[in-house]
């Protein structure tokens, strides 16, 4: 296994815009081969836009993106077809069998049968999910559609595995297995783009993280790098978090009335 | 708490359970469905369209009893065994008719309010049993209230307004009144058996729906057949309306059967509750008493008795069904699940427009609205062809058998084929990211949808033409037909590659789905219209001669082949890994 590009991913002054609103606003980063690159913002920072701007699935106002050295907006299939992609809602067809869906997928992506067969049958057996193999995917409980889009996801063993809160729903067995394949995909030289509201699972898988809020960056860099840049040393990513998107007042103030307004009504 | 404080409660249980019945009738789709109300309004109202559809078809019924009474009046003297007999097979499938279309409209909501389910927050809100017991019955009056009044109104006022106009001088205003009373009373009773027998399957059907897992093949088979049976049902009110106008009148004059036979088939269908017993007893008042058998008369009465016991029995039960879906206490269902056992994971892969044909079959069949994409078009052209046959159209224009029916069928294949292009198209757009990550190449996902244009439009084309069969036009048409064969799949890739054009241009590529969403309507009838001009220059060259189509279809084949290559160029790469 060798490293052919020194970057993954470059993404330089990306701008995009929905009517009136700005999704994104001059945001620049790179990711590099062997890393867990961490997408840390509030609801509606412009996360989930950036990551569908990587798969080529909306197309930027402005900016330069580089996926492997290609532009997804010019050659979506090259990029789309060395990435595995978990979005945060598991959309993934209801009326199929996962065994329906997975040969769907392996034949879409032209998979050699002998192997992925094995891959998935490994994939099943670590999820604990091969009872639910020829169940309509519809009838599954939201874990097990989660675990069935982590699987397609990793199935073609992606250079880079782009994941939207991939841990939403999973129980914790199989959280910490999915955690342990992101560990084992980087190590092999893949990287992985994470964009999660859970600071504990940033803080825990990530080797440098962005923070961005309302479209722009605010901040990144390792953790301690991190905390340097938020005046609090030592402190965890939750505090750090706070701090870099002006949240950490706002807070103070909401607990503040809630108390207030709560210890009015005692029972 | 007042009953019109829980009329008002009811009116949100009511919503509920609209959303409950949409989202079973959904199956695998309900993301989709969701995704769909939320934009599109006319979604949202479907079930207050469903009800009006439903009333106007109960309403427009009304010409069979009224015809019919025009005829007794005007045939009576001349055979009164074989009017009586008409009068009242008249007067049945009227009554039938409103049944069915009840149901079928009324059915798929109904199972909604039956399950139960929409009643369950309602327990947890501070109301008594009877309280909700009592917004149980008022949901379930909401979600036919149109179609009941509809429905007890219309024949007190359609044979009233009749009898007054065909022999209100010879008969009198007591007679009239009489009438009228009757009518009432047949209208109400048959009103109240409709409700309660809508109620029954209601339920019935909920529990088909809820107590196996919702996307069990009987579930998906109930929600076919109920797509199917509108379909038929919409169909079949349309034509019995065209045939019973054009039929009706000839069914009085001519009796084929001989007096004695047509005796003894009055007096034995006189004694069947449902339907006859109701035709029967509408029909005695309507004619002259002293005329009738009196064994019809006992018939019809003991008739009507037995169906009064079984309006009783059926209402009970109705009544019963009705108070228990609102209870606490209430069987709920549980999915029978089965424990599988799953020893052969193996992927078996196949060529990517093959994979793209198995998806669009599994959510086609899966969904009710999209299984609709393999009934409309055949059916289409069939109701037309059946409308034709009637003899409305014969004249034959130009040298190649083309015909005024001819053109009104093409019409059809043009709608046929811009509801496939968007349906096809749209099964792409149901937000399914994992479609969106793959390495597509939207020509594998095109390539996929033609085999549609190929066969459906066709075998459409040839059962509308069985249709023909015994009529003069029908050579001319199928040898038209033959030399059309190519025409029908250009047209529906034509539609196809332009509704792309439109709505799925991007920077580098086409997109199969529906991007550019502005301005859609106009893009829809844009594209509506491009489609009817090519078939508008197709039976152009019909009109002129043979040559002039096969050299049309030539010209049109290498246009689209350049076009769909165009658009949808040979992918030419070759993935390397890392790994």
């Amino acid at each position: 296994m060798s490293v052919k590009s020194e970057v993954m991913v470059k993404v330089d002054n990306l701008v995009k815009s929905f009517g009136n609103v700005v999704a994104v606003n001059g945001l620049s980063f790179e990711v590099k081969p062997g890393e867990i690159f961490g997408l840390l913002g509030p609801n509606g920072a412009g996360k989930t836009t950036t990551v569908k701007i990587l798969l080529g699935l909306i197309e930027e106002d402005s900016g330069e993106i580089e996926v492997f050295g290609l532009d997804p907006s010019k050659e979506e299939v090259k990029v789309k077809d060395r990435i595995g992609y978990v979005s945060e809602d598991p959309l993934i067809y209801r009326s199929m069998t996962p065994r329906m869906l997975f040969n769907f997928i392996s034949s879409i992506r032209k998979l050699d049968e002998k192997e992925t067969t094995e891959k998935l049958k490994y994939y099943f057996e670590s999820f604990e999910a091969v009872e639910y193999y020829d169940k309509l995917i519809a009838t599954l409980s939201r874990g097990n559609k989660q675990k069935m889009q982590v699987i397609a996801s990793l199935l073609h063993e992606p250079d880079l595995l782009i994941a939207d809160e991939p841990l939403t729903g999973l129980d914790a067995k199989s959280a910490k297995v999915l955690k342990e394949i992101l560990e084992l995909h980087t190590e092999r030289g893949g990287s992985v783009i994470l964009s999660t509201h859970i600071l504990e699972v940033a803080e825990e898988v990530c080797d440098r993280i962005a923070i961005m809020d309302k479209g722009k960056l605010v901040a990144i860099g390792t953790l301690e790098e991190l905390s340097v840049m938020a005046n609090k040393a030592g402190a965890d990513l939750e505090d750090i978090f706070l701090k870099l998107t002006n949240q950490d007042e706002s807070i103070t103030h909401i607990v503040k009335n809630l108390r207030k307004m709560l210890g009015n009504n005692k029972k | 708490m007042k009953n019109s404080e829980l009329y008002k409660v009811s009116k949100r249980v009511y919503k509920e359970a609209i959303l409950h019945a949409q989202l079973q009738a959904a199956g695998s789709n309900q993301q989709r469905f969701l995704e769909r109300i939320q934009k599109d309004r006319v979604a949202r109202s479907q079930n207050i369209i469903f009800k009006f559809m439903a009333a106007v078809y109960i309403a427009s019924l009304v010409f069979l009893p009224v015809i019919s009474i025009f005829q007794i009046y005007l045939n009576f003297g001349s055979n009164p065994e074989w009017i009586t007999f008409a009068g009242s097979l008249s007067f049945s499938i009227f009554f039938i008719f409103q049944l069915v279309i009840l149901i079928v409209f009324a059915l798929m909501l109904s199972w909604g309010i039956m399950s139960g389910g929409p009643y369950e927050w309602v327990h947890t809100l501070p109301f008594n049993r009877n309280h909700i017991q009592k917004i149980g019955l008022f949901t379930f009056a909401r979600s036919i209230n149109i179609q009941l009044i509809v429905m007890s109104l219309v024949l007190p006022i359609g044979v009233t307004t009749a009898v007054s106009l065909a022999a209100g001088l010879y008969l009198g205003i007591g007679k009239i009144f009489l009438i009228s009373i009757v009518s009432i009373i047949i209208s109400v009773l048959n009103t109240i058996f409709n409700l309660a027998v809508l109620v029954i399957l209601g339920r019935k059907l909920a529990i088909v729906m809820e107590e196996y897992d919702f996307n069990s093949k009987r579930a998906n088979f109930v929600r076919i057949s109920t797509m199917v049976i509108y379909l038929i049902t919409s169909m079949l009110v349309v034509i019995t309306i065209q045939y019973g106008i054009e039929k009706l009148p000839i069914l009085f004059q001519i009796s084929p059967l001989t007096a004695g036979s047509t005796s003894i088939m009055n007096i034995v269908l006189s004694f069947i509750a449902i339907p006859f017993s109701l035709g029967y007893l509408m029909t005695i008042f309507l004619v002259d008493i002293s005329m009738i058998p009196s064994l019809v008369i006992v018939g019809s009465v003991t008739g009507f008795l037995l169906y009064i016991l079984l309006v009783y029995l059926v209402t009970k039960k109705a009544l019963k069904t009705l108070r228990n879906i609102s209870s606490p206490d209430i069987k709920r269902f549980d999915p029978k699940r089965k424990k599988t056992v799953v020893d052969d994971i193996k992927i078996k892969s196949t060529t990517p427009t093959r994979a793209y044909m198995k998806r669009d079959i599994s959510i086609i069949t899966r969904e009710t609205q999209q299984i609709m994409i393999l009934i409309m078009p055949i059916m289409i052209p069939v109701y037309a062809a059946i409308l034709g046959f009637t003899g409305a159209f014969t004249v034959v224009l130009g040298n190649t058998g083309l015909t005024d029916l001819y053109i009104v069928l093409m019409f059809f294949i043009v709608m046929n084929s811009f509801i496939l292009s968007v349906s096809l198209t749209n099964i792409e757009t149901g937000g399914e990211t994992i479609t969106a990550s793959l390495p597509i190449n939207p020509r594998e996902q095109v390539k996929a949808k033609l085999p549609y244009f190929f066969s459906i439009i066709i075998v459409a084309i040839l059962v509308a033409q069985i249709f023909l069969v015994s009529s003069p036009i029908f050579y001319p048409s199928l040898y038209l037909t033959l030399a059309f064969l190519p025409v029908f799949p250009l047209i529906g890739i034509s539609s196809l590659l332009f509704k792309i054009l439109l709505f799925g241009k991007l920077k580098n590529k086409f997109a199969v789905e529906e991007i550019r969403v502005k301005y859609k309507i106009y893009k829809y009838i844009l594209g509506f219209v491009f489609v009817a001009c090519l078939m508008a220059l197709f039976l152009y060259t019909a009109y002129v001669g043979y040559w002039a189509i096969f050299t049309a279809e030539a010209i049109v084949s290498v246009i689209v082949f350049f076009s769909f290559n165009y658009m949808f160029p040979k992918a030419k790469w070759k993935v390397k890994y890392i790994f």
